[in-house]
C-alpha cells in the first residue's frame, strides 16, 4: 500500500515534470540513444536504481537526484526506479545486488563505505564484487575549530596534536573506522603525529559532531565540507583546511591541506556501480549516459546546490581509482589499529 | 515588536491562496498518514519529497513542516483506539488513551488528544518566533555529559511506569536497554549480539518493538479471550465537560513548554518528550494512580509535549542547519536540493521562508484541528468493527507498517517475536512501558557517556563538575529518593499513629503498607 502509493505520485510527478519539457528533450533522448551506438546493448525494462540506504540520506539523495536528470534528460530509455535497501551501513543493499550477477538492469550508488565497511570485516561483498560505472563527483572534508579557538590553521592543529593528543578532542560524523575517522587520521599521520592516539569522538551525523563543536564540548569537528558551508559563511565557526587536492568551490577561501605544508588528498567520491558480470555494451550504455548526464545544466545546478564538485571518471578509471583508494583506506585503518 | 512585524509580513507570504492550499495539503496527507500505525512522519515527508521538489522552495518547506507536525498530530489516533502507535512519540499517549476507548471513551480521549496537540504546537510555534535565534544557545549547551544525565533522569521515569511491583518494572526496563545494544557499537565500530545477521547491524528498530509489544501483544491477549472483556463500541459525548477542560490545562500547558525545550535539543525530540511529560505529571497528579488505567491527563501530558516537540526541532534544524532527529535529517536533505542552505544566516538572508514558514505552522495548527475534531466520532468508530475484522485488521496494519521502513521479512519475524515476548510479559504480570523505556533511552544514555568518558579522558568527575549535567543528575536522585522519603515518612506517622489508636486512619496506612514492600523489593 505504501509502496504503491509511493510509485504513483512518483510517476504522476515524472510525468508532469515530463510534461514541461517534453518535445525538446525527447529529441535530446533520441540524440543519446543514437550516440550510444558502440555496443548497440539497451535496456528493456525500467532499471533497478538501488540507494543501500533509508531515504533522506546522502546516497539516497544521489540515487533520487540523478535518476531525475536521467529521466528528465531522457539519458536512459527505460526509467530509472529509485529504491531503498537500507541497513547495515550499505552491506544489505550490496548482498541483494550481489544476488543479482549479470543483471543489466540493476545499478547501485555507491561512495567511500563501499571500501571501508569491507575492510572492517562488516560485509559479505567488497567492491571487488561490482562492476564500477563512473565516479559521479567529490566533495572535500572539512577541518573545522569554533571561532575562537587558539586553532588558526591546520599546522597549529598538528603541532598540538604531535606535542599533546590527549588534550584535543576531535569530533566526528561516523563510527572509528568510517570515512571522517579515515580523514582525520590520514591527515594527522601525514602531518607526522600518531593517528592512533588521537582522541576521535563519533557521533551520529554531521550534525551532531557540529553542535558538539558549536557547544564547546569537542575542540574540533571533521564534517563534510557542505555540511560546515552554512556555518563557515556565517562566521560560526572557521575552517582550517579541506582535505581536497584543489580549493573547493563550496570553500573557497579555505586552504588545502597541501597549502598547510601536509602531503595529503582525501575525497568523498560518489559514484556508480552495478552486478558483476555485465557485458561491454552493457557498462558502456551507462557510462555514457552518466558521462553526458554530468555535463546537464540540470545535474549542474542540483551539484551546486549540494556542495558536489564534478568529477567524472568512466568505468575502467573508476576502477583503478578504487584499486589505489582501497590500498590507502587499509593503510590507514591498519595504523589506527581498526582493520579486521 | 519587530518579530511581530515580521511575522505579519510571514502571514502575508503564508496566507497567499497557493501557500494556504500547500498547508492545508500537507495537514492533511500528514495527518492522515500519521494515523496510520507504523508509519510515521519519516515515511510521510519520504512520501511528499518528489511533490515537492517541483515546487517552488518556501512553499515546499510549508507544506513539509505541515506533513511533519500534522503526523504527529494524528500519529495519536491508532496509539488510542488500537493500542498501535504510529510514531515514536505518541507511545505514551496509549498508556492512558487505549484504556480510556476500552472504557468506550474513545471520543473524549480523541478530543483530548486533538486539543493538547494544538496547545502544544502552538505554544510551539510562539516559542519559535519569539526565542528561536536565542535558543540556538539552548541547543548547543548540551554535550555528550549534559545528554548521559538527561537519559538518568528520563530512565527514573521506569519507577513511574512500573505500575504496581517495582522489581517488574526493573527488569523490564534493564530488559529494554540490553536490545539497545543489539547492533554496531558508534563508539568502537564493534559488532555486539547481531549473531552474524546483517539485519541486526544497525540494531533493533524501535517501531518494531513498540508495534510487538503493544499492538500484536494486544491483539494475542483478545484472541485468547474471544473477544470478551472489550470495549462495547458505546461511545459517549464527545464534548469535555468545564471540569475536565481545567483538569487537562495544566498537564497540557507544563507538557507543551517541557515539550518545546526538549524538542530544541538535537537527539531528544519528541519521544523523550512525551515519555517525561508524561510521568511527570503522575507524579504530580493527586490521582496518579489512576495514570495507565484512563486517566485524561495521561492522554494531555504526552499529547501537547510531543507537539511541542515537533515544533521545538525546527529551532536547531533552521537557526543551526543542523538536524535534531531522523526527521529533521530527512527535511534538511530536502531544504538542500531545493536550494536553501538552512543556518544562522536564514534569518538574515530569506527572512521571508523563516517567517512564512511560522506563520504557516500556526495556520496549519489550526487547520489540523478543524479537521480532526469532527471526524472524531467517524474514528471511534472503528472500534465498533467486530473484532474478527478488527483484529486482523491491526496485524495487517502493524506488518505494513514494519515491512514498509525495511522492506525486510527478518524484520517480520522480529515483530512476531516481540508480540510474543509482549503478550508473555502482560500474561505475568510484567509492564512492557518500561522496556519501551529503557530501548528508547539506553542506547543514547550509552553513548553520551562513553563520549563524555572519551572527551574528559576518563574522568568521572565530567558529569558533575558540568552545572546542566549536575543540576540533571541531581533532579534524577530527587526523583527516586522523594518517594522513598515519603513512604517512610508515612510509616513513622503510621507507627505513631497506632500507638494512640490509629482508627479512621484504615485507607492511608494499607497503601503505606503496599508502598514500601514495593520499594524494599526494589
Amino acid at each position: 500500500m505504501f509502496r504503491a502509493g509511493r510509485r504513483g505520485s512518483r510517476a504522476a510527478v515524472a510525468a508532469v515534470a515530463a510534461g514541461s519539457v517534453s518535445l525538446l528533450l525527447a529529441a535530446c533522448g533520441e540524440g543519446a540513444g543514437a550516440a550510444s551506438g558502440g555496443g548497440d546493448w539497451k535496456p528493456t525494462k525500467p532499471i533497478e536504481y538501488v540507494a543501500p540506504a533509508n531515504t533522506g540520506g546522502g546516497w539516497d539523495t544521489l540515487a533520487r537526484s540523478s535518476a531525475r536528470v536521467l529521466d528528465k534528460a531522457g539519458l536512459v530509455n527505460r526509467p530509472m526506479r529509485v529504491v531503498n535497501k537500507p541497513g547495515a551501513g550499505g552491506a544489505i543493499g550490496w548482498s541483494y545486488i550481489a544476488k543479482h550477477q549479470k543483471d543489466p538492469h540493476k545499478l547501485f550508488v555507491t561512495s567511500p563505505p563501499i571500501l571501508l565497511v569491507p575492510l572492517a570485516g562488516e560485509s559479505g561483498q567488497t567492491y571487488r564484487d561490482f562492476t564500477p560505472v563512473a565516479r559521479l563527483n567529490t566533495e572535500p572534508l572539512a577541518y573545522v575549530v569554533k571561532a575562537d579557538s587558539p586553532f588558526k590553521t591546520f599546522e597549529d592543529l598538528a603541532a598540538k596534536l604531535k606535542a599533546d593528543p590527549g588534550k584535543v578532542s576531535v569530533a566526528g560524523g561516523s563510527g572509528p573506522g568510517s570515512l571522517d575517522h579515515v580523514g582525520l587520521a590520514g591527515a594527522v599521520q601525514a602531518a607526522g603525529a600518531d593517528a592512533s592516539k588521537v582522541k576521535y569522538v563519533p557521533f551520529d551525523g554531521g550534525g551532531e559532531a557540529l553542535t558538539s563543536l558549536l557547544g564547546g564540548h569537542t575542540d574540533v569537528a571533521v564534517a563534510g565540507g557542505s555540511e560546515v558551508q552554512a556555518l563557515v559563511r556565517s562566521g560560526d565557526v572557521r575552517a582550517l583546511a579541506v582535505s581536497s587536492e584543489k580549493r573547493s568551490p563550496i570553500l573557497p577561501d579555505t586552504p588545502t591541506l597541501a597549502e598547510s605544508g601536509i602531503d595529503y588528498v582525501f575525497d568523498i567520491w560518489r559514484g556508480v556501480m552495478a552486478p558483476k558480470g555485465l557485458t561491454e555494451e552493457q557498462i558502456a550504455y551507462y557510462e555514457k549516459a552518466f558521462e553526458k548526464m554530468v555535463e546537464h545544466d540540470s545535474w549542474k545546478k542540483e551539484s551546486k546546490k549540494l556542495g558536489w564538485t564534478n568529477s567524472y571518471l568512466g568505468s575502467e578509471e573508476f576502477g583503478k581509482f578504487l584499486d589505489e583508494q582501497n590500498k590507502e583506506y587499509a593503510g590507514i585503518l591498519t595504523e589506527v589499529g581498526l582493520r579486521k | 515588536m519587530d518579530a511581530l512585524n515580521q511575522l505579519f509580513h510571514g502571514f502575508g507570504v503564508a496566507l497567499s491562496p497557493q501557500n494556504l492550499a500547500f498547508v492545508f495539503l500537507g495537514v492533511l496527507m500528514g495527518t492522515v498518514i500519521g494515523m496510520l500505525p507504523g508509519l510515521g512522519p519519516i515515511s510521510a515527508i519520504s512520501l511528499m519529497i518528489p511533490v515537492a521538489f517541483t515546487m517552488d522552495p518556501t512553499s515546499a518547506i510549508i507544506m513539509l513542516a505541515g506533513v511533519y507536525y500534522g503526523a504527529i498530530f494524528g500519529g495519536s489516533t491508532s496509539s488510542i483506539l488500537l493500542n498501535a502507535p504510529g510514531v515514536a512519540g505518541t507511545v505514551a499517549t496509549s498508556f492512558d488513551g487505549y484504556p480510556l476507548a476500552r472504557k468506550g471513551q474513545a471520543g473524549k480521549a480523541l478530543s483530548v488528544a486533538a486539543i493538547a496537540s494544538f496547545v502544544g504546537g502552538t505554544v510551539g510555534v510562539v516559542g519559535l518566533m519569539l526565542v528561536a535565534p536565542s535558543l540556538s544557545a539552548l541547543t548547543v549547551s548540551f554535550g555528550p555529559a549534559e545528554y548521559f544525565a538527561l537519559m538518568v533522569l528520563g530512565l527514573t521515569a521506569v519507577v513511574t511506569l512500573s505500575g504496581n511491583n517495582l522489581t517488574k518494572g526493573l527488569i523490564s526496563g534493564t530488559v529494554g536497554v540490553m536490545i539497545a545494544l543489539v547492533g554496531i557499537d558508534s563508539q568502537t565500530s564493534t559488532l555486539r549480539f547481531t549473531f552474524g545477521r546483517h539485519e541486526l547491524y544497525e540494531g533493533v528498530e524501535f517501531l518494531i518493538v513498540a508495534l510487538g509489544v503493544f499492538a500484536l501483544a494486544e491483539v494475542f491477549v483478545m484472541l485468547l479471550r474471544r473477544g470478551q472483556g472489550g470495549g462495547d463500541g458505546t461511545i459517549t459525548s464527545l464534548r469535555l465537560s468545564r471540569r475536565e477542560l481545567k483538569e487537562i490545562s495544566g498537564p497540557t500547558g507544563r507538557g507543551s513548554v517541557l515539550g518545546f525545550f526538549t524538542g530544541v535539543l538535537p537527539g531528544a525530540g519528541a519521544t523523550v518528550a512525551s515519555f517525561l511529560s508524561y510521568s511527570f505529571e503522575k507524579r504530580l497528579a493527586k490521582d496518579g494512580k489512576t495514570f495507565g488505567k484512563g486517566n485524561i491527563k495521561g492522554v494531555a501530558a504526552p499529547e501537547s509535549a510531543n507537539n511541542g516537540a515537533a515544533v521545538g526541532s525546527f529551532v536547531p534544524l533552521l537557526t543551526l542547519g543542523v538536524p535534531g532527529s531522523g526527521t529533521t535529517a530527512v527535511l534538511l536533505g530536502a531544504l538542500l536540493v531545493l536550494g536553501v542552505q538552512p543556518g544562522p544566516l536564514l534569518l538574515d538572508e530569506q527572512p521571508d521562508m523563516f517567517w512564512g514558514v511560522v506563520a504557516s505552522m500556526y495556520i496549519g495548527n489550526i487547520v489540523l484541528l478543524i479537521l480532526n475534531l469532527p471526524l472524531i466520532p467517524l474514528f471511534a468508530k472503528v472500534l465498533k468493527t467486530p473484532q474478527a475484522l478488527l483484529l486482523p485488521l491491526v496485524v495487517v496494519f502493524c506488518v505494513v507498517g514494519v515491512y514498509g521502513h525495511s522492506f525486510s521479512t527478518f524484520d517480520l519475524w522480529m515483530l512476531i517475536g516481540f508480540g510474543v515476548l509482549g503478550f508473555l510479559m502482560r500474561a505475568n504480570g510484567f509492564p512492557a512501558a518500561p522496556l519501551i523505556l529503557g530501548l528508547i533511552l539506553g542506547g543514547l544514555m550509552e553513548k553520551s557517556m562513553r563520549q563524555a568518558l572519551l572527551i574528559s579522558s576518563g574522568d568521572l568527575t565530567t558529569f558533575v563538575t558540568k552545572p546542566i549535567s549536575a543540576t540533571l543528575l541531581a533532579l534524577a536522585a530527587l526523583s527516586l529518593l522523594a518517594p522513598l522519603y515519603g513512604a517512610w515518612r508515612r510509616t513513622r506517622r503510621r507507627q505513631g499513629l497506632s500507638e494512640d489508636d490509629g482508627r479512621g486512619q484504615d485507607e492511608q496506612p494499607k497503601a503505606t503498607v503496599g508502598g514500601t514492600q514495593e520499594r524494599e523489593n526494589g
